[in-house]
């Protein structure tokens, strides 16, 4: 089979696999919601409500239905695109839910994982460059501490120091809330700021975004440095490289115009493994920044045992991470001309 | 495309290299040194004010609020039947006109309303709004719907401006009922009746701020130009919502908001207050009305021996607890109605005391504990609560040092959606919790907890306020007092029925009083008049700026 047919053959079969992985996550998050302690009856009436007042609503919200007959009265509505309606903040759509608060988590994340390729590599490619010197252990200690620093932890620290102490970022939220935030159009400040042309409103939204989304990116940069280092430590090694050297080019341009980008097509592997990664180290980020994104909002769902919510952002989330899995793996197939399906 | 990009030539790849590294830097030193509206004092002379809080309105729906955060802006943005004059629980007239004419038997209560107020979509008010606002509170079977429905026969509007409404049951304090933040009149334009039918991101009322936008993390409420009372002292109120009581610390520290309400920790307080003496901001405190207590349930061993909870009464050591747990950020509580009412009296102070412990050491022998067989009882609480498991652990300290061992308390939690569903099982032999009040009056410090409807004095309570509480505490004499109280009009023939309650209580000790909660609001220098409401709503519409 040729390589262009192969390839087609590995994105229709990928494409076909998707909905098996979304029927996956849709069937683990409906079991482990109730599977949890706690009944939204309460959490929707209060304890001080009538036996009989929760009794009716149970039988309004069909949870008095056998847990199998729930769960294909859940996936037909999925199917129609029905996310069901919020039982804490009722009479609101999960999707009304998902289209307010997922702008912000969105911003949030594009701007982190901006954040986190960059360092990454940055800090990789020197650390691998100078195999044995104290950039190189500095580079690993860099991406070993990251990696394992609690999120909730180093956001609060910097929010003491930047916001607090040093007082060079505003402690929490999106924007002032005495200042007109941007028209929506993509619902990202920043981009919808610049759009408008609103320079004054972009630089607020990027002060608002900045110490979130360096917490979040700085804390993932671990994991693209260390590939970015072991990839290009090996490459520099290759037959190719040695030839190069051979050939009297200089060694900045062999790192760069040769080695690095050879290095980098396992990033693009990684990049798709961190975006779960990415969204659950979103949910730390947003409740310690008071960033009103989904994932914030997923948090309050929980702890209100709003289950139409819980199911519906995690069943987005979840059909984000696919989408993205399914992209890199093509987008990988197309770069790398030595991987064969 | 990604391999052509990777394809550009060493010195167009430095090039670009250097203008992204002194892009990145100009941004950043841009974006730093850009002044920041979180940390310096929002504009200055605008003339609104800048509230942070932690309580994020679950809904604005007063058919359906019943939380802080909910209720505290719906309070604001309306108006009521009746209201609280400030720093007192007496009701006065509001949206009536006087207080309610109440029919011999007690049971209608006619009540005339005010003319000339419009709603903010400019619908006129009057008593056909009115019966329709009451209604849907009833039938759209909201979160606190509860309130109305278990005593309103039927609402009507018998005028244009006059509303009557039948009660199923006498109750006195019916008018304090209404005076409950959801009990509010909201346009019939723009508003269903029918249940589940909510609106929870919109507001149209009568009151004296109208939204002007719900955002996600924040609000804005904007004066309402045609509010028929005092207009408001500021030009309007911006809402920030925090996540964690921490992020409202540091807001308010740098400046960020004016004004700092719910649910700052003690520690933080402390710290804030420490700020206040120094003179760096304002410390505003009320005395509040919700009460802390802890309930002893009288259908497990060995608290089913009235010695053993009257031990428990004596071992409480109130002062200790406020100074250890709460930084004297509290009052020590001896009744369960609390001080904010006349009728409360300190019993549990004159009866058991506080840290008692040769009285509750008697008392434990006389029930048959000693040291070779030690009471062992289990005090729970939801884990969410910080200063309850200080309390517990206090508690538990004062048992192990200070009885020899007659009895041993172990502290356990569980999370809270699964402790509020299991208490009123008798899963938990003692149990700390908080009651917010609904309305204010001292029968609903004392229905919901001892009003039994289906029990026996062997089982205790099956149905009723005090199962749903988790102490099964059932008194046919109890049932008795309630249901007079809540018959008689006559205040002082009430006092007297709420003193015999508090007796009863005193001895059967199905609870014991902890403490009362003192409510802080804290606000920067350039603020006045910053007051807040018994009912622990901070009014927005006398804050200056």
């Amino acid at each position: 089979m040729s390589r262009s047919k192969a390839l087609q053959y590995y994105i229709v079969s990928r494409l076909l696999f998707a909905p098996l992985q979304l029927l996956t996550i849709i069937t683990i998050v409906f079991l482990l919601l109730r599977a949890t302690p706690g009944d939204p009856a309460d959490a929707i009436l209060g304890g001080r409500a009538p036996e009989s007042a929760k009794e009716e609503l149970r039988k309004q919200l069909g949870l008095d239905l056998p847990i199998w007959l729930q769960y294909l009265n859940y996936l037909g509505n999925i199917l129609r695109f029905d996310l069901g309606t919020s039982l804490t903040s009722r009479g609101q759509n999960v999707w009304e839910i998902i289209s307010q608060h997922f702008p912000a988590t969105a911003e949030l994340a594009v701007s982190s994982m901006l954040i986190a390729l960059i360092v990454g590599i940055f800090v990789g490619t020197i650390s691998a460059s100078r195999p044995g010197t104290s950039f190189d252990v500095g580079g690993r200690l860099f991406g070993i501490i990251t990696y394992a620093l609690p999120m909730f932890w180093v956001g609060m620290l910097l929010q003491l120091i930047f916001s607090v102490q040093l007082r060079w970022f505003p402690n929490s939220n999106r924007f002032p809330p005495n200042l007109p935030a941007p028209e929506t159009i993509t619902g990202l400040y920043t981009l919808d700021s610049l759009l408008g042309g609103n320079l004054s409103q972009f630089f607020t939204a990027l002060h608002h975004l900045a110490l979130p989304s360096l917490t979040l990116g700085i804390l993932l940069s671990g994991i693209f440095e260390r590939i970015v280092r072991v990839n290009l430590k090996q490459t520099l090694k290759a037959d190719y490289v040695e030839a190069a050297r051979a050939r009297g080019i200089s060694e900045n341009k062999i790192l760069i115009s040769h080695a690095l980008k050879n290095a980098l097509i396992p990033v693009i592997t990684v990049l798709g493994l961190t975006f779960a990664s990415l969204l659950g180290g979103a949910i730390l980020t947003e409740v310690t920044f008071s960033w009103p994104g989904l994932a914030n909002r997923l948090y309050q769902a929980i702890s209100d045992r709003d289950y139409p919510t819980v199911q519906g952002v995690l069943v987005f989330f979840g059909a984000i991470v696919v989408t993205a899995s399914i992209l890199i793996d093509i987008l990988n197939a197309y770069v790398d001309p030595r991987i064969r399906y | 495309m990604v391999i052509n990009w990777f394809s550009v030539s060493i010195r167009r790849w430095n090039k670009v290299t250097k203008f992204l590294s002194l892009f990145c830097l100009c941004l950043l030193l841009a974006v730093s040194c850009t002044p920041s509206q979180q940390t310096t004092t929002p504009i200055a002379g605008d003339g609104r004010i800048t509230l942070g809080t932690t309580a994020k309105p679950r809904t604005l729906d007063p058919a359906d609020a019943y939380e802080l955060g909910s209720l505290g802006l719906v309070f604001n943005m309306s108006d009521r039947l009746y209201t609280y004059e400030p720093g007192s629980t007496e009701i006065k007239p509001q949206l009536a006109t006087a207080l309610p004419k109440v029919s011999e038997d007690g049971l209608t209560y006619t009540i005339p309303l005010r003319e000339g107020v419009v709603f903010h979509d400019g619908t006129p008010f009057n008593a056909k709004a009115m019966e329709f606002s009451i209604q849907r509170f009833i039938e759209n079977k909201g979160k606190p719907s509860f309130l109305l429905s278990d005593t309103v026969d039927s609402v009507q509007a018998t005028g244009d401006y006059e509303l009557t409404i039948k009660l199923k049951k006498p109750f006195a304090a019916f008018p304090s009922l209404l005076a409950f933040s959801g009990v509010c009149p909201v346009s019939p334009q723009a508003y269903e009746i029918g249940a589940g039918k909510f609106q929870p991101n919109t507001f149209i009322g009568t009151g004296p701020y109208k939204l002007a936008q719900y955002g996600t993390d924040s609000l804005r409420l904007d004066v309402f130009d045609q509010y028929w009372g005092e207009k408001p002292a500021n030009k309007g109120v911006n809402i920030q919502i925090q996540t964690s009581p921490v992020n409202l610390f540091n807001a308010f520290q740098t400046g960020a908001v004016d004004v700092a309400y719910l649910s700052l920790q003690p520690d933080q307080i402390k710290s804030l207050e420490a700020g206040a003496k120094k003179g760096d901001w304002q410390a505003i405190t009320a005395q509040g009305s919700v009460v802390s207590y802890m309930v002893l349930n009288r259908n497990q061993q060995p608290l089913d021996k009235p010695e053993v909870r009257q031990a428990i009464a004596s071992l409480i050591d109130r002062p200790l607890l406020n100074e250890r747990v709460l930084f004297n950020q509290a009052d020590p509580l001896y009744s369960m109605i609390p001080t904010t009412f006349n009728v409360s009296q300190p019993l549990f102070k004159d009866k058991y005391g506080d840290g008692k412990f040769e009285e509750a050491k008697k008392l434990l022998t006389t029930a048959g504990f000693s040291q070779v067989n030690p009471a062992k009882i289990q005090v729970w609480y939801p884990a969410s609560s910080p200063t309850r498991s200080l309390a517990a652990q206090t508690l538990k300290s004062l048992a192990d040092t200070q009885m020899d061992g007659i009895l041993q308390l172990e502290v356990k939690t569980v999370e809270g959606a699964t402790f509020f569903k299991e208490i009123s099982k008798g899963l938990y032999p003692i149990a700390l919790l908080d009651w917010y009040p609904d309305f204010l009056d001292p029968d609903n410090y004392v229905q919901p907890f001892l009003a039994c409807e289906k029990g026996s004095e062997a089982k205790g309570c099956e149905t009723g306020g005090s199962q749903t509480q988790g102490s099964f505490y059932y008194s046919e004499t109890m049932n008795q007092l309630i249901d007079q109280q809540r018959k008689e009009q006559n205040p002082e023939a009430r006092k007297k029925i709420f003193s015999d309650i508090q007796n009863q209580v005193l001895t059967d000790v199905p609870y014991i009083p902890l403490w009362q909660n003192k409510d802080y609001v804290f606000a920067q220098k350039n603020v006045s008049d910053v007051k807040l409401d018994p009912t622990q709503n901070l009014i927005y519409k006398n804050i200056k700026k």
